[in-house]
């Protein structure tokens, strides 16, 4: 059984008469790249803020590795994290910052900076004061910062915000080093599902404080990919005759009343036929399949409707 | 928390305000000493000493200067993580907030002091050397003054502390810690002016920080020291104890 790394349970954070997150569930497991997504406002800092001591919960609980409580505060030295912007202190280098974190946590092996540094790929401007740097270089600081204790959690709150195409791609590879070379997991939310499907598997949907769906990659390609919608209250009976009529393997059994065929060859009005003509009642046969951004849309409107 | 003050002297030594305070201060001293006469800010009545109080007893009179000085290193060790935002990665990585206060806290007051002990010891020594024992004072005379005012001067750092947490932002925290002494005096003179409050306004001044700063130094009565540092304990506490629940409980920005 996976690791779980981060969990949480019924979180609630309230303020006043807002309710800015409503009894969240959330579970990352250990090399998990987790995509928190959802709109501006919906609850993604919050919950990051939550998790990261920066506020306390109305209600809820959350675990980190494992622990709850007081004995998790103490696990948060194995997070390494970038809430909202980056910050740091604009009259010192970014090795200097670097340096006062490295004296606040305790590392003694200067070397981590230069390593964090390099991975980033600051390693030439780390003399360079921090006021001075472009907002790209801010993020990857903020990313240097947050790896640089070797965490197993990294926590990045919308960190390709603001950013150009380029600057983008190159957080990509970061996080996908992170995560292959050094095993960390990571959770990075973003209000852009296309930048996090291109580095995430494991994703949660959250809205209006409220959590819509958490799904795996795989599940979030099936729901998006083009398929035929085929209902029939006799599924087992129909996927047989895809497979032995029609050598369609391509399939999948959603529940008891609908399958869905993914196979790019299959054609409605054949699969129709070849199937009432092996006695499969058909209640509906159909073509479906969104971009990521209307299978996006389509939750939130589900929770607006 | 041991770290977190590392960390605290790390940045410290790496910022302007740093140099601004130790020039500034330093510079305050050897004017004195050159013109071998003392020199500083005093918002309360005019010194008044005997004859045979040598110059660097008259000098520690005049430490009100520091209550200025001392603003500096509390605005860059606490106010600047507010304005910086920095904070945020300290508390979501390295400590709690309740950690956060107590090393700020301890780490602002136990170098402010040093630091307030430190140039005064540097004056007495300089003073010693350049002027001679006409103006300077034997040391253990000179550790009683000093150190009588050292009560007064933990609950100032302890009170800029609470307003450093309460007010976050640099500029709010700067413009009450330096208009505060001003806006006293001025009320306290204010009321000595109307006939029937001057009582209350004599006993006000009497204990304005100057005035204070200066008496205990100099010397005053029995009683007077009792009050001041008994005064002087209440706040430290208090303002400790206020600026770690206010710092605890409110949401952090």
């Amino acid at each position: 059984m996976r690791e779980i790394v981060l969990q949480t349970k019924q979180l609630t954070k309230r303020y006043r008469d807002f309710t800015a997150l409503d009894h969240a569930d959330m579970t990352v497991y250990r090399g998990d790249i987790y995509g928190l997504i959802g709109r501006n406002g919906a609850g993604k800092t919050t919950m990051m803020k939550l998790v990261t001591g920066l506020t306390e919960q109305t209600e809820g609980e959350y675990s980190l590795f494992g622990k709850t409580g007081s004995a998790a505060e103490k696990e948060k030295r194995r997070i390494g994290c970038l809430i909202e912007n980056p910050a740091f202190f604009g009259s010192m280098t970014a090795y200097q910052n670097l340096r006062y974190y490295c004296f606040q946590k305790g590392i003694t092996d200067l070397k981590q900076i230069d390593e964090a540094l390099e991975l980033v790929q600051l390693t030439e401007v780390k003399d360079k004061k921090y006021r001075s740097f472009s907002l790209g270089m801010k993020q990857r600081l903020g990313i240097a910062f947050a790896v640089l204790d070797n965490p197993d959690l990294i926590i990045l709150d919308e960190p390709v915000n603001g950013l150009d195409p380029i600057g983008i791609s190159k957080l990509r590879d970061i996080f996908r080093k992170l995560s292959q070379e050094r095993g960390i997991t990571l959770v990075i939310s973003s209000h852009i599902l296309s930048e996090l499907y291109a580095v995430a598997n494991r994703f949660l949907f959250i809205d209006k404080g409220r959590v819509l769906k958490e799904v795996t990659k795989q599940e979030l390609d099936l729901e998006c990919s083009r398929c035929i919608v085929l209902k029939t209250d006799d599924t087992k009976k129909a996927a047989t005759i895809l497979e032995s009529k029609l050598n369609i393997t391509d399939y999948k059994v959603i529940d008891s009343g609908e399958i869905r065929i993914y196979d790019e060859s299959a054609k409605p009005e054949q699969l129709n036929k070849v199937l009432v003509l092996n006695d499969v009642s058909i209640s509906g046969i159909g073509e479906s399949g969104v971009s990521l951004e209307d299978y996006f849309k389509q939750l939130v409107g589900e929770v607006q409707s | 928390m041991i770290n977190m003050m590392r960390a605290e002297l790390y940045r410290l030594t790496k910022s302007k305000s740093f140099y601004v305070f130790w020039i500034g201060s330093v510079l305050t001293f050897l004017i004195s000493v050159i013109y071998q006469s003392p020199g500083g800010i005093s918002f309360g009545a005019p010194l008044d000493y005997s004859d045979d109080i040598k110059l660097d007893i008259v000098q520690t009179a005049m430490n009100f200067t520091f209550y200025f000085f001392l603003i500096i290193p509390v605005f860059c060790i606490i106010s600047s993580e507010f304005s910086e935002h920095t904070i945020k990665n300290t508390i979501t990585s390295a400590v709690s907030k309740k950690k956060y206060f107590t090393a700020k806290y301890v780490f602002t007051l136990v170098y402010s002091l040093l630091s307030f002990l430190t140039v005064n010891i540097l004056f007495y020594i300089v003073n010693r050397i350049v002027n001679g024992e006409n103006y300077s004072s034997p040391i253990g005379e000179y550790a009683k003054a000093l150190f009588g005012q050292f009560p007064l001067f933990i609950a100032i750092v302890s009170v800029f502390i609470f307003l450093a947490f309460l007010f976050r932002k640099g500029a709010a925290f700067n413009a009450v810690t330096i208009i505060t002494p001003i806006v006293y005096t001025t009320v306290s003179l204010v009321l000595f002016g109307i006939g029937e409050t001057k009582k209350a306004a004599e006993k006000l001044l009497s204990y304005e920080i100057s005035t204070m700063i200066s008496r205990l130094a100099i010397g005053c009565t029995d009683s007077y020291r009792a009050k001041c540092y008994i005064g002087c304990a209440a706040v430290t506490v208090l303002s400790f104890v206020l600026g770690y629940v206010l710092f605890t409980k409110r949401e952090l920005e």
